[in-house]
Protein backbone atom coordinates (compact mmCIF):
# COMPACT_ATOMS: atom_id res chain seq x y z
CA UNK A 1 0.00 0.00 0.00
CA UNK A 2 2.88 2.43 0.88
CA UNK A 3 4.58 1.30 -2.11
CA UNK A 4 1.89 1.64 -4.26
CA UNK A 5 1.37 5.38 -2.62
CA UNK A 6 4.58 6.66 -3.36
CA UNK A 7 4.84 5.39 -7.06
CA UNK A 8 1.66 7.08 -7.49
CA UNK A 9 3.02 10.32 -6.19
CA UNK A 10 6.28 9.63 -7.92
CA UNK A 11 4.57 9.37 -11.40
CA UNK A 12 2.60 12.20 -10.98
CA UNK A 13 5.55 14.08 -10.03
CA UNK A 14 7.14 12.91 -13.57
CA UNK A 15 4.16 13.89 -14.83
CA UNK A 16 3.82 17.10 -14.04
CA UNK A 17 7.82 18.25 -14.71
CA UNK A 18 7.32 16.59 -18.25
CA UNK A 19 4.07 18.44 -18.96
CA UNK A 20 6.02 22.05 -17.46
CA UNK A 21 9.12 21.58 -19.85
CA UNK A 22 6.90 20.97 -22.61
CA UNK A 23 5.22 23.95 -22.03
CA UNK A 24 7.98 25.84 -21.35
CA UNK A 25 9.64 25.30 -24.83
CA UNK A 26 6.84 25.42 -26.89
CA UNK A 27 6.27 28.80 -25.32
CA UNK A 28 10.08 29.57 -26.36
CA UNK A 29 9.74 28.20 -29.62
CA UNK A 30 6.46 30.45 -30.11
CA UNK A 31 9.04 33.64 -28.79
CA UNK A 32 11.44 32.76 -31.22
CA UNK A 33 9.01 31.97 -33.95
CA UNK A 34 7.59 35.38 -33.32
CA UNK A 35 11.27 36.99 -33.52
CA UNK A 36 12.19 35.39 -36.42
CA UNK A 37 8.68 36.05 -38.56
CA UNK A 38 9.78 39.65 -37.40
CA UNK A 39 13.55 39.66 -38.28
CA UNK A 40 12.34 38.20 -41.50
CA UNK A 41 9.62 41.11 -42.43
CA UNK A 42 12.38 43.73 -41.37
CA UNK A 43 14.67 41.44 -43.90
CA UNK A 44 11.89 41.21 -46.10
CA UNK A 45 11.15 45.28 -46.23
CA UNK A 46 15.70 46.26 -46.61
CA UNK A 47 15.52 44.11 -49.59
CA UNK A 48 12.26 45.26 -50.69
CA UNK A 49 13.73 48.79 -50.28
CA UNK A 50 17.46 48.39 -51.41
CA UNK A 51 16.15 46.08 -54.56
CA UNK A 52 13.51 49.14 -55.18
CA UNK A 53 16.92 51.62 -54.82
CA UNK A 54 18.90 49.37 -57.47
CA UNK A 55 16.37 49.19 -59.74
CA UNK A 56 15.73 52.67 -59.76
CA UNK A 57 19.22 53.51 -59.29
CA UNK A 58 20.76 51.42 -62.70
CA UNK A 59 21.02 51.63 -66.14
CA UNK A 60 20.98 48.60 -68.34
CA UNK A 61 23.18 49.03 -71.97
CA UNK A 62 22.21 46.39 -74.97
CA UNK A 63 24.53 46.05 -77.75
CA UNK A 64 23.95 42.38 -79.51
CA UNK A 65 23.35 40.15 -76.64
CA UNK A 66 26.12 41.97 -74.36
CA UNK A 67 24.08 43.61 -71.03
CA UNK A 68 25.58 46.03 -69.05
CA UNK A 69 23.60 46.82 -65.69
CA UNK A 70 25.17 49.91 -64.84
CA UNK A 71 24.80 53.27 -62.27
CA UNK A 72 24.11 56.09 -63.76
CA UNK A 73 26.96 57.94 -65.00
CA UNK A 74 28.40 59.75 -68.04
CA UNK A 75 30.68 56.73 -69.25
CA UNK A 76 31.18 56.33 -72.59
CA UNK A 77 29.86 52.50 -71.97
CA UNK A 78 27.80 52.10 -74.74
CA UNK A 79 30.33 52.96 -77.04
CA UNK A 80 32.79 50.65 -75.65
CA UNK A 81 30.38 47.70 -75.36
CA UNK A 82 29.77 48.73 -78.79
CA UNK A 83 33.80 48.04 -80.23
CA UNK A 84 33.78 44.99 -77.76
CA UNK A 85 30.97 42.88 -78.52
CA UNK A 86 31.78 42.47 -81.81
CA UNK A 87 35.39 40.55 -80.79
CA UNK A 88 33.18 38.88 -78.31
CA UNK A 89 31.03 37.89 -80.72
CA UNK A 90 33.65 36.73 -82.94
CA UNK A 91 35.35 34.71 -80.51
CA UNK A 92 32.26 32.81 -78.66
CA UNK A 93 29.87 32.71 -81.56
CA UNK A 94 26.69 31.22 -80.65
CA UNK A 95 27.62 31.09 -77.25
CA UNK A 96 27.94 34.87 -77.12
CA UNK A 97 24.40 34.60 -76.41
CA UNK A 98 24.84 33.76 -72.48
CA UNK A 99 25.96 37.21 -72.61
CA UNK A 100 22.05 38.14 -72.14
CA UNK A 101 21.36 36.34 -69.09
CA UNK A 102 24.66 37.10 -67.45
CA UNK A 103 25.30 41.24 -67.46
CA UNK A 104 27.94 43.05 -66.77
CA UNK A 105 27.43 44.55 -63.12
CA UNK A 106 29.49 48.27 -63.24
CA UNK A 107 29.51 50.73 -60.94
CA UNK A 108 31.33 54.05 -62.83
CA UNK A 109 32.73 56.61 -60.02
CA UNK A 110 33.26 60.05 -59.83
CA UNK A 111 37.18 60.35 -60.02
CA UNK A 112 37.67 63.89 -59.40
CA UNK A 113 35.29 64.14 -55.80
CA UNK A 114 35.49 62.33 -52.49
CA UNK A 115 31.90 61.62 -52.97
CA UNK A 116 31.44 57.99 -51.86
CA UNK A 117 31.07 55.38 -54.48
CA UNK A 118 27.96 53.54 -55.85
CA UNK A 119 27.27 50.47 -54.05
CA UNK A 120 26.41 47.61 -56.04
CA UNK A 121 27.25 44.30 -54.62
CA UNK A 122 29.94 42.12 -57.28
CA UNK A 123 29.88 45.23 -59.77
CA UNK A 124 33.25 46.32 -61.19
CA UNK A 125 34.44 49.60 -60.04
CA UNK A 126 35.79 52.00 -62.38
CA UNK A 127 36.06 56.13 -62.68
CA UNK A 128 33.64 57.23 -65.06
CA UNK A 129 36.10 59.31 -67.07
CA UNK A 130 37.98 56.31 -68.45
CA UNK A 131 38.33 56.04 -72.25
CA UNK A 132 36.15 54.30 -74.47
CA UNK A 133 39.59 52.14 -75.61
CA UNK A 134 40.13 51.31 -72.19
CA UNK A 135 36.51 50.39 -71.49
CA UNK A 136 36.42 48.24 -74.23
CA UNK A 137 39.32 46.25 -72.67
CA UNK A 138 37.80 46.29 -69.70
CA UNK A 139 34.66 44.37 -70.87
CA UNK A 140 37.07 42.23 -73.08
CA UNK A 141 39.24 41.20 -69.88
CA UNK A 142 35.84 40.42 -67.78
CA UNK A 143 33.21 38.63 -70.20
CA UNK A 144 31.13 37.19 -68.24
CA UNK A 145 30.88 33.60 -70.21
CA UNK A 146 30.01 30.48 -68.43
CA UNK A 147 33.56 29.38 -67.21
CA UNK A 148 34.72 26.37 -69.41
CA UNK A 149 35.66 23.25 -67.66
CA UNK A 150 38.05 22.64 -65.36
CA UNK A 151 40.48 20.18 -68.03
CA UNK A 152 40.05 23.29 -70.53
CA UNK A 153 41.39 25.61 -68.08
CA UNK A 154 44.28 23.80 -66.53
CA UNK A 155 45.45 23.21 -69.61
CA UNK A 156 45.26 26.23 -71.48
CA UNK A 157 45.88 28.87 -68.01
CA UNK A 158 42.84 30.42 -67.56
CA UNK A 159 39.76 31.05 -69.42
CA UNK A 160 39.30 31.32 -73.00
CA UNK A 161 39.12 35.47 -73.34
CA UNK A 162 39.65 37.69 -76.40
CA UNK A 163 43.50 38.56 -77.05
CA UNK A 164 43.27 42.24 -76.87
CA UNK A 165 46.46 42.82 -79.12
CA UNK A 166 46.53 39.06 -81.50
CA UNK A 167 49.53 41.23 -83.29
CA UNK A 168 51.87 41.60 -80.17
CA UNK A 169 50.43 38.55 -78.48
CA UNK A 170 51.93 36.34 -81.44
CA UNK A 171 55.32 38.18 -81.59
CA UNK A 172 55.45 37.36 -78.03
CA UNK A 173 54.71 33.82 -78.42
CA UNK A 174 57.91 33.75 -82.11
CA UNK A 175 60.05 35.36 -79.42
CA UNK A 176 59.40 32.00 -76.80
CA UNK A 177 59.45 29.85 -79.83
CA UNK A 178 62.88 30.94 -80.47
CA UNK A 179 64.54 31.76 -76.82
CA UNK A 180 62.79 29.34 -75.08
CA UNK A 181 65.01 26.79 -73.27
CA UNK A 182 62.95 23.70 -74.53
CA UNK A 183 64.23 21.44 -77.32
CA UNK A 184 60.57 20.94 -78.18
CA UNK A 185 60.04 24.60 -78.41
CA UNK A 186 63.22 25.57 -80.85
CA UNK A 187 62.13 21.71 -83.34
CA UNK A 188 58.45 23.47 -83.18
CA UNK A 189 60.02 27.03 -84.62
CA UNK A 190 62.23 24.33 -87.08
CA UNK A 191 58.80 22.95 -88.32
CA UNK A 192 58.60 19.35 -86.36
CA UNK A 193 54.86 19.70 -85.87
CA UNK A 194 55.15 16.80 -83.30
CA UNK A 195 56.88 18.93 -81.30
CA UNK A 196 54.67 21.65 -81.37
CA UNK A 197 52.16 19.40 -79.85
CA UNK A 198 54.16 18.56 -77.17
CA UNK A 199 55.28 22.31 -76.78
CA UNK A 200 51.76 23.37 -76.54
CA UNK A 201 51.93 20.43 -73.85
CA UNK A 202 48.89 19.13 -76.21
CA UNK A 203 50.64 15.14 -76.14
CA UNK A 204 48.83 13.42 -73.29
CA UNK A 205 51.79 11.75 -72.00
CA UNK A 206 52.28 10.09 -68.59
CA UNK A 207 55.85 12.00 -68.57
CA UNK A 208 55.38 16.02 -69.13
CA UNK A 209 58.78 16.21 -67.92
CA UNK A 210 60.52 13.74 -70.62
CA UNK A 211 58.37 15.14 -73.39
CA UNK A 212 58.81 19.25 -72.62
CA UNK A 213 62.12 18.56 -71.54
CA UNK A 214 64.00 15.84 -73.35
CA UNK A 215 67.19 16.61 -73.00
CA UNK A 216 70.01 17.11 -70.06
CA UNK A 217 70.98 20.39 -70.55
CA UNK A 218 67.68 21.47 -70.54
CA UNK A 219 66.53 19.94 -67.21
CA UNK A 220 69.50 20.84 -65.61
CA UNK A 221 69.08 24.71 -66.81
CA UNK A 222 65.59 24.14 -65.28
CA UNK A 223 66.46 23.13 -62.22
CA UNK A 224 69.03 26.08 -61.82
CA UNK A 225 67.08 28.94 -63.61
CA UNK A 226 63.68 28.22 -62.46
CA UNK A 227 63.97 26.05 -58.83
CA UNK A 228 67.35 27.10 -57.56
CA UNK A 229 65.91 29.50 -54.23
CA UNK A 230 63.30 26.22 -54.42
CA UNK A 231 65.70 23.16 -53.83
CA UNK A 232 67.43 24.92 -51.73
CA UNK A 233 65.36 25.82 -49.12
CA UNK A 234 62.60 23.87 -49.20
CA UNK A 235 62.00 21.32 -46.86
CA UNK A 236 65.06 22.32 -44.58
CA UNK A 237 67.09 22.31 -47.52
CA UNK A 238 66.18 18.64 -47.83
CA UNK A 239 67.14 18.26 -51.59
CA UNK A 240 70.09 20.53 -51.40
CA UNK A 241 72.87 17.67 -52.12
CA UNK A 242 70.03 16.91 -55.11
CA UNK A 243 70.70 20.10 -56.35
CA UNK A 244 74.55 19.92 -55.79
CA UNK A 245 74.50 16.44 -57.78
CA UNK A 246 72.54 18.04 -60.34
CA UNK A 247 74.95 20.98 -60.69
CA UNK A 248 77.74 18.27 -60.74
CA UNK A 249 76.32 16.57 -63.71
CA UNK A 250 73.93 14.05 -62.34
CA UNK A 251 71.09 13.79 -64.36
CA UNK A 252 69.53 11.51 -62.45
CA UNK A 253 69.56 13.49 -59.77
CA UNK A 254 68.28 16.52 -61.67
CA UNK A 255 65.18 14.24 -62.68
CA UNK A 256 64.48 13.38 -59.51
CA UNK A 257 64.40 16.78 -58.25
CA UNK A 258 62.01 17.57 -60.97
CA UNK A 259 59.72 14.72 -60.54
CA UNK A 260 59.65 16.08 -56.63
CA UNK A 261 58.01 19.18 -57.87
CA UNK A 262 54.01 19.21 -57.03
CA UNK A 263 51.62 18.46 -59.53
CA UNK A 264 51.14 20.86 -62.16
CA UNK A 265 54.37 22.95 -60.87
CA UNK A 266 56.47 22.10 -63.81
CA UNK A 267 56.92 24.81 -66.16
CA UNK A 268 55.44 24.12 -69.36
CA UNK A 269 57.83 24.99 -72.72
CA UNK A 270 55.41 28.06 -73.67
CA UNK A 271 52.70 30.10 -72.26
CA UNK A 272 49.60 30.95 -71.64
CA UNK A 273 49.61 33.47 -74.93
CA UNK A 274 51.05 30.45 -77.07
CA UNK A 275 48.50 28.40 -76.07
CA UNK A 276 45.53 30.95 -76.42
CA UNK A 277 46.79 31.92 -79.97
CA UNK A 278 45.63 28.08 -81.00
CA UNK A 279 42.63 28.42 -79.31
CA UNK A 280 42.08 31.41 -81.13
CA UNK A 281 42.68 29.76 -84.42
CA UNK A 282 40.90 26.61 -83.44
CA UNK A 283 37.40 29.18 -83.06
CA UNK A 284 38.18 31.24 -85.72
CA UNK A 285 38.16 28.20 -88.18
CA UNK A 286 35.37 26.25 -86.45
CA UNK A 287 32.97 29.05 -87.43
CA UNK A 288 30.38 30.10 -85.20
CA UNK A 289 29.75 26.77 -83.34
CA UNK A 290 33.22 26.58 -82.43
CA UNK A 291 33.16 27.70 -78.92
CA UNK A 292 30.06 25.72 -78.34
CA UNK A 293 31.88 22.60 -79.80
CA UNK A 294 34.95 23.43 -77.61
CA UNK A 295 33.38 23.41 -74.52
CA UNK A 296 30.85 20.62 -75.20
CA UNK A 297 33.29 17.86 -74.80
CA UNK A 298 34.76 17.94 -71.36
CA UNK A 299 35.78 14.20 -71.34
CA UNK A 300 37.78 14.17 -74.41
CA UNK A 301 41.60 15.30 -74.80
CA UNK A 302 42.30 18.77 -75.24
CA UNK A 303 43.68 17.69 -78.77
CA UNK A 304 40.77 16.15 -80.07
CA UNK A 305 38.50 18.92 -78.75
CA UNK A 306 40.12 21.52 -80.36
CA UNK A 307 40.50 19.89 -83.56
CA UNK A 308 36.76 19.34 -83.32
CA UNK A 309 36.28 22.52 -82.45
CA UNK A 310 38.30 24.04 -85.83
CA UNK A 311 37.11 21.31 -88.04
CA UNK A 312 40.32 19.87 -88.92
CA UNK A 313 42.76 17.66 -88.30
CA UNK A 314 44.83 18.36 -84.75
CA UNK A 315 48.12 18.74 -87.37
CA UNK A 316 46.43 20.79 -89.73
CA UNK A 317 45.59 23.26 -86.90
CA UNK A 318 49.23 23.43 -85.42
CA UNK A 319 50.27 23.68 -88.58
CA UNK A 320 48.32 26.81 -88.89
CA UNK A 321 49.43 27.99 -85.53
CA UNK A 322 52.52 27.84 -86.38
CA UNK A 323 52.38 29.76 -89.54
CA UNK A 324 50.48 32.71 -87.91
CA UNK A 325 53.24 32.41 -85.25
CA UNK A 326 56.19 33.00 -87.66
CA UNK A 327 54.67 35.51 -89.79
CA UNK A 328 53.97 37.79 -87.16
CA UNK A 329 57.93 37.76 -86.81
CA UNK A 330 58.41 40.72 -84.40
CA UNK A 331 60.55 44.07 -86.28
CA UNK A 332 63.85 43.85 -84.81
CA UNK A 333 64.82 46.80 -83.27
CA UNK A 334 66.10 49.58 -85.66
CA UNK A 335 65.78 52.94 -86.87
CA UNK A 336 62.39 54.12 -88.28
CA UNK A 337 62.40 54.83 -92.49
CA UNK A 338 63.23 58.35 -91.67
CA UNK A 339 65.13 58.19 -88.00
CA UNK A 340 68.93 58.55 -90.11
CA UNK A 341 67.36 61.92 -92.08
CA UNK A 342 66.14 63.15 -88.91
CA UNK A 343 69.77 62.44 -86.53
CA UNK A 344 71.22 63.94 -89.77
CA UNK A 345 69.01 67.40 -89.52
CA UNK A 346 70.00 67.13 -85.84
CA UNK A 347 73.58 66.71 -86.43
CA UNK A 348 73.08 69.92 -89.22
CA UNK A 349 71.04 71.76 -86.52
CA UNK A 350 73.82 71.84 -84.10
CA UNK A 351 76.82 72.49 -86.80
CA UNK A 352 75.06 75.57 -87.55
CA UNK A 353 74.46 76.68 -84.40
CA UNK A 354 78.21 76.70 -83.99
CA UNK A 355 78.60 78.34 -86.99
CA UNK A 356 76.66 81.19 -85.79
CA UNK A 357 78.61 81.21 -82.24
CA UNK A 358 79.35 84.33 -80.97
CA UNK A 359 82.78 84.24 -79.86
CA UNK A 360 84.64 86.21 -82.50
CA UNK A 361 82.10 89.18 -82.00
CA UNK A 362 83.22 92.18 -81.27
CA UNK A 363 81.29 92.98 -77.63
CA UNK B 1 94.26 73.93 -95.75
CA UNK B 2 92.18 71.03 -94.38
CA UNK B 3 94.42 68.70 -94.92
CA UNK B 4 97.05 71.04 -92.61
CA UNK B 5 94.14 71.08 -89.78
CA UNK B 6 92.85 67.65 -90.38
CA UNK B 7 96.73 66.76 -88.98
CA UNK B 8 96.82 68.94 -86.20
CA UNK B 9 93.58 67.86 -85.00
CA UNK B 10 95.11 64.48 -85.57
CA UNK B 11 97.83 65.13 -83.26
CA UNK B 12 95.30 66.52 -80.20
CA UNK B 13 92.75 63.70 -80.68
CA UNK B 14 94.94 60.88 -81.49
CA UNK B 15 94.51 59.10 -78.11
CA UNK B 16 90.90 59.65 -78.01
CA UNK B 17 90.60 57.96 -81.66
CA UNK B 18 92.66 55.18 -81.08
CA UNK B 19 90.85 53.93 -77.79
CA UNK B 20 87.68 54.29 -79.17
CA UNK B 21 88.59 52.82 -82.11
CA UNK B 22 89.81 49.79 -80.05
CA UNK B 23 86.97 50.19 -77.39
CA UNK B 24 84.63 50.21 -80.44
CA UNK B 25 86.11 47.45 -82.14
CA UNK B 26 86.10 44.99 -79.19
CA UNK B 27 82.18 45.59 -77.83
CA UNK B 28 80.73 43.77 -79.99
CA UNK B 29 83.00 40.83 -80.15
CA UNK B 30 82.85 40.53 -76.42
CA UNK B 31 79.16 40.89 -76.57
CA UNK B 32 78.48 37.78 -78.20
CA UNK B 33 81.68 35.90 -76.32
CA UNK B 34 79.56 33.09 -74.95
CA UNK B 35 77.70 32.31 -78.64
CA UNK B 36 81.16 32.41 -80.06
CA UNK B 37 82.35 29.25 -78.12
CA UNK B 38 82.33 25.95 -79.65
CA UNK B 39 80.27 24.29 -76.77
CA UNK B 40 77.70 26.98 -76.59
CA UNK B 41 74.35 24.68 -76.71
CA UNK B 42 71.61 26.56 -79.32
CA UNK B 43 69.09 26.42 -76.14
CA UNK B 44 71.09 29.50 -75.08
CA UNK B 45 69.45 32.31 -77.54
CA UNK B 46 67.39 33.79 -74.53
CA UNK B 47 70.89 34.56 -72.71
CA UNK B 48 72.89 35.54 -75.87
CA UNK B 49 69.80 38.03 -76.28
CA UNK B 50 70.35 39.24 -72.78
CA UNK B 51 73.92 39.41 -73.10
CA UNK B 52 73.88 41.43 -76.33
CA UNK B 53 71.48 43.73 -75.24
CA UNK B 54 73.18 44.02 -72.08
CA UNK B 55 76.08 45.19 -73.48
CA UNK B 56 74.37 46.96 -76.05
CA UNK B 57 74.23 49.68 -73.47
CA UNK B 58 77.58 50.91 -73.62
CA UNK B 59 77.44 51.35 -77.76
CA UNK B 60 75.13 54.89 -76.87
CA UNK B 61 77.73 55.85 -73.94
CA UNK B 62 80.63 55.14 -76.16
CA UNK B 63 79.25 56.86 -79.35
CA UNK B 64 78.72 59.88 -76.49
CA UNK B 65 82.08 60.23 -74.85
CA UNK B 66 83.58 59.72 -78.41
CA UNK B 67 81.78 62.97 -79.97
CA UNK B 68 82.19 64.49 -76.30
CA UNK B 69 85.85 63.67 -76.01
CA UNK B 70 86.42 64.91 -79.89
CA UNK B 71 84.38 68.04 -79.53
CA UNK B 72 86.65 69.23 -76.14
CA UNK B 73 89.77 68.18 -77.62
CA UNK B 74 88.95 70.03 -80.92
CA UNK B 75 88.46 73.67 -79.08
CA UNK B 76 90.85 73.33 -76.43
CA UNK B 77 93.80 74.74 -78.26
CA UNK B 78 91.50 77.34 -79.56
CA UNK B 79 90.56 78.41 -76.24
CA UNK B 80 93.75 77.97 -74.45
CA UNK B 81 95.66 80.24 -77.55
CA UNK B 82 92.56 82.58 -77.37
CA UNK B 83 91.55 82.57 -80.50
CA UNK B 84 94.37 84.38 -81.98
CA UNK B 85 95.33 82.16 -84.43
CA UNK B 86 92.21 81.79 -86.00
CA UNK B 87 91.88 85.16 -85.74
CA UNK B 88 95.08 85.15 -88.13
CA UNK B 89 93.84 83.09 -90.68
CA UNK B 90 92.36 84.73 -93.67
CA UNK B 91 89.27 83.00 -94.02
CA UNK B 92 85.82 84.06 -92.50
CA UNK B 93 84.91 82.23 -89.01
CA UNK B 94 82.23 80.17 -90.57
CA UNK B 95 84.96 78.87 -92.72
CA UNK B 96 86.98 78.54 -90.35
CA UNK B 97 84.53 76.70 -88.08
CA UNK B 98 82.98 74.48 -90.62
CA UNK B 99 87.00 73.26 -91.58
CA UNK B 100 87.49 71.99 -87.57
CA UNK B 101 84.22 70.54 -87.79
CA UNK B 102 85.03 68.78 -90.72
CA UNK B 103 88.32 67.48 -89.74
CA UNK B 104 86.62 66.25 -86.16
CA UNK B 105 84.16 64.09 -88.04
CA UNK B 106 86.85 62.41 -90.15
CA UNK B 107 88.69 61.72 -87.42
CA UNK B 108 85.73 59.66 -86.14
CA UNK B 109 85.45 57.69 -88.85
CA UNK B 110 88.37 55.69 -87.58
CA UNK B 111 86.40 54.51 -84.70
CA UNK B 112 82.90 54.06 -86.32
CA UNK B 113 84.75 51.86 -89.19
CA UNK B 114 86.28 49.96 -86.20
CA UNK B 115 83.12 48.92 -84.90
CA UNK B 116 81.84 47.74 -87.83
CA UNK B 117 84.48 45.69 -88.85
CA UNK B 118 84.43 44.38 -85.02
CA UNK B 119 80.41 43.46 -85.26
CA UNK B 120 80.70 41.94 -88.76
CA UNK B 121 83.44 39.70 -87.71
CA UNK B 122 80.91 39.10 -84.27
CA UNK B 123 78.38 38.21 -86.32
CA UNK B 124 80.34 36.01 -88.35
CA UNK B 125 82.44 33.95 -85.41
CA UNK B 126 78.89 33.51 -82.91
CA UNK B 127 77.01 30.40 -83.31
CA UNK B 128 73.71 32.18 -83.64
CA UNK B 129 70.68 30.13 -83.03
CA UNK B 130 67.90 29.42 -85.18
CA UNK B 131 65.49 32.33 -85.25
CA UNK B 132 67.71 34.76 -84.65
CA UNK B 133 69.98 37.32 -86.73
CA UNK B 134 73.20 39.43 -86.78
CA UNK B 135 72.44 43.64 -87.87
CA UNK B 136 76.00 44.23 -88.04
CA UNK B 137 75.14 46.77 -90.55
CA UNK B 138 72.26 48.73 -89.30
CA UNK B 139 74.45 48.62 -85.86
CA UNK B 140 77.06 50.61 -87.24
CA UNK B 141 74.91 52.99 -89.01
CA UNK B 142 73.08 54.04 -85.50
CA UNK B 143 76.21 54.32 -83.86
CA UNK B 144 77.86 56.33 -87.42
CA UNK B 145 74.75 58.83 -86.50
CA UNK B 146 74.72 59.16 -82.87
CA UNK B 147 78.53 59.60 -82.74
CA UNK B 148 77.89 62.23 -85.46
CA UNK B 149 74.81 63.39 -83.29
CA UNK B 150 77.02 63.68 -79.98
CA UNK B 151 79.78 65.54 -82.00
CA UNK B 152 77.47 68.30 -83.48
CA UNK B 153 76.19 68.82 -80.06
CA UNK B 154 79.40 69.09 -77.86
CA UNK B 155 81.02 70.83 -80.81
CA UNK B 156 78.34 73.57 -80.64
CA UNK B 157 78.58 74.53 -76.98
CA UNK B 158 82.44 74.18 -77.21
CA UNK B 159 81.99 76.75 -79.60
CA UNK B 160 80.14 78.77 -77.98
CA UNK B 161 81.15 81.54 -75.58
CA UNK B 162 80.78 81.07 -71.43
CA UNK B 163 77.40 83.64 -71.77
CA UNK B 164 75.83 80.65 -74.21
CA UNK B 165 76.89 78.03 -71.68
CA UNK B 166 75.32 79.86 -68.80
CA UNK B 167 71.86 80.85 -71.04
CA UNK B 168 72.11 76.65 -71.63
CA UNK B 169 72.25 75.72 -67.64
CA UNK B 170 70.10 78.83 -66.88
CA UNK B 171 67.03 77.58 -69.28
CA UNK B 172 67.64 73.72 -67.97
CA UNK B 173 67.91 75.02 -64.12
CA UNK B 174 64.47 77.21 -65.04
CA UNK B 175 62.89 73.82 -66.18
CA UNK B 176 63.57 72.13 -63.17
CA UNK B 177 62.75 75.02 -60.90
CA UNK B 178 59.30 75.26 -62.52
CA UNK B 179 58.99 71.87 -62.11
CA UNK B 180 59.98 71.61 -58.09
CA UNK B 181 57.12 74.40 -58.04
CA UNK B 182 54.49 72.75 -59.50
CA UNK B 183 55.18 70.16 -56.87
CA UNK B 184 55.35 71.61 -53.98
CA UNK B 185 52.15 73.88 -55.44
CA UNK B 186 50.44 70.72 -56.01
CA UNK B 187 49.81 71.34 -59.73
CA UNK B 188 49.54 68.37 -61.82
CA UNK B 189 52.11 69.53 -64.35
CA UNK B 190 54.96 67.25 -65.78
CA UNK B 191 56.95 69.47 -67.96
CA UNK B 192 59.88 67.16 -67.38
CA UNK B 193 58.21 64.21 -68.70
CA UNK B 194 56.78 66.05 -71.84
CA UNK B 195 59.99 67.47 -72.41
CA UNK B 196 61.60 63.78 -71.87
CA UNK B 197 59.18 62.67 -73.99
CA UNK B 198 60.41 65.33 -76.75
CA UNK B 199 63.71 65.08 -76.19
CA UNK B 200 64.54 61.06 -75.86
CA UNK B 201 61.50 60.41 -78.86
CA UNK B 202 61.39 60.24 -82.09
CA UNK B 203 61.96 62.81 -84.02
CA UNK B 204 63.96 64.25 -81.18
CA UNK B 205 67.37 65.17 -81.34
CA UNK B 206 68.85 62.63 -78.75
CA UNK B 207 66.24 59.85 -79.72
CA UNK B 208 69.08 58.15 -81.46
CA UNK B 209 70.29 57.32 -78.74
CA UNK B 210 67.28 55.21 -76.72
CA UNK B 211 65.92 52.19 -77.32
CA UNK B 212 67.75 48.76 -77.52
CA UNK B 213 71.05 48.54 -79.72
CA UNK B 214 71.47 44.83 -80.64
CA UNK B 215 73.90 43.38 -82.71
CA UNK B 216 71.97 40.21 -82.29
CA UNK B 217 68.35 39.92 -82.66
CA UNK B 218 64.80 37.82 -83.70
Amino acid sequence: MCLCLVTMIAAMAAGRLAGQSVERLQVRADSLLREWRRASALADMVDSLKHGRAAGGTDTISVGALRIVATPSPARLREAAARAWPVIDSLYGSEAQQLAQRPYLIAPYDPDTTSPKPMLRGAIQVPWDKDVASLAMLLLTNVPIGRPDRALQNWLGGSVLPIIHPLQARAAVYVQLVTAPSQAARSCFLGVIGDCRNALALSESPDPLQQWYPSTGERRALVFRSFAEYFGYSDHGAHKSGLQQCGAGSDAACTELLRSLPPGALPRPLTYDARAALVQVALRLGGRAAYHRLVATPGEPIADRLAGAAGVSGDSLVSLWRSEILAARPAPVTLPPWGPWAALGWTAVFAVCALRSSRWRAS
Amino acid sequence: MFRVMLYSQWKWCRLIVVLGSVAGFALPLVSVQGAARADSSPLQAGELLQAVQSWGTLYPVLAAALGLLVAIATWAPDHRGRHVHALSLPVPRWRYVLLRFSAGAVLLAAPILALSAGAVLATWSATIPAGLQGYPVALAIRFALAVLLAYAVFFAVSAGTARTAGIILAVIGSVILVQVVASVANVDFDLLGKLQVAVLNWPGPLAIFTGRWMLIDV
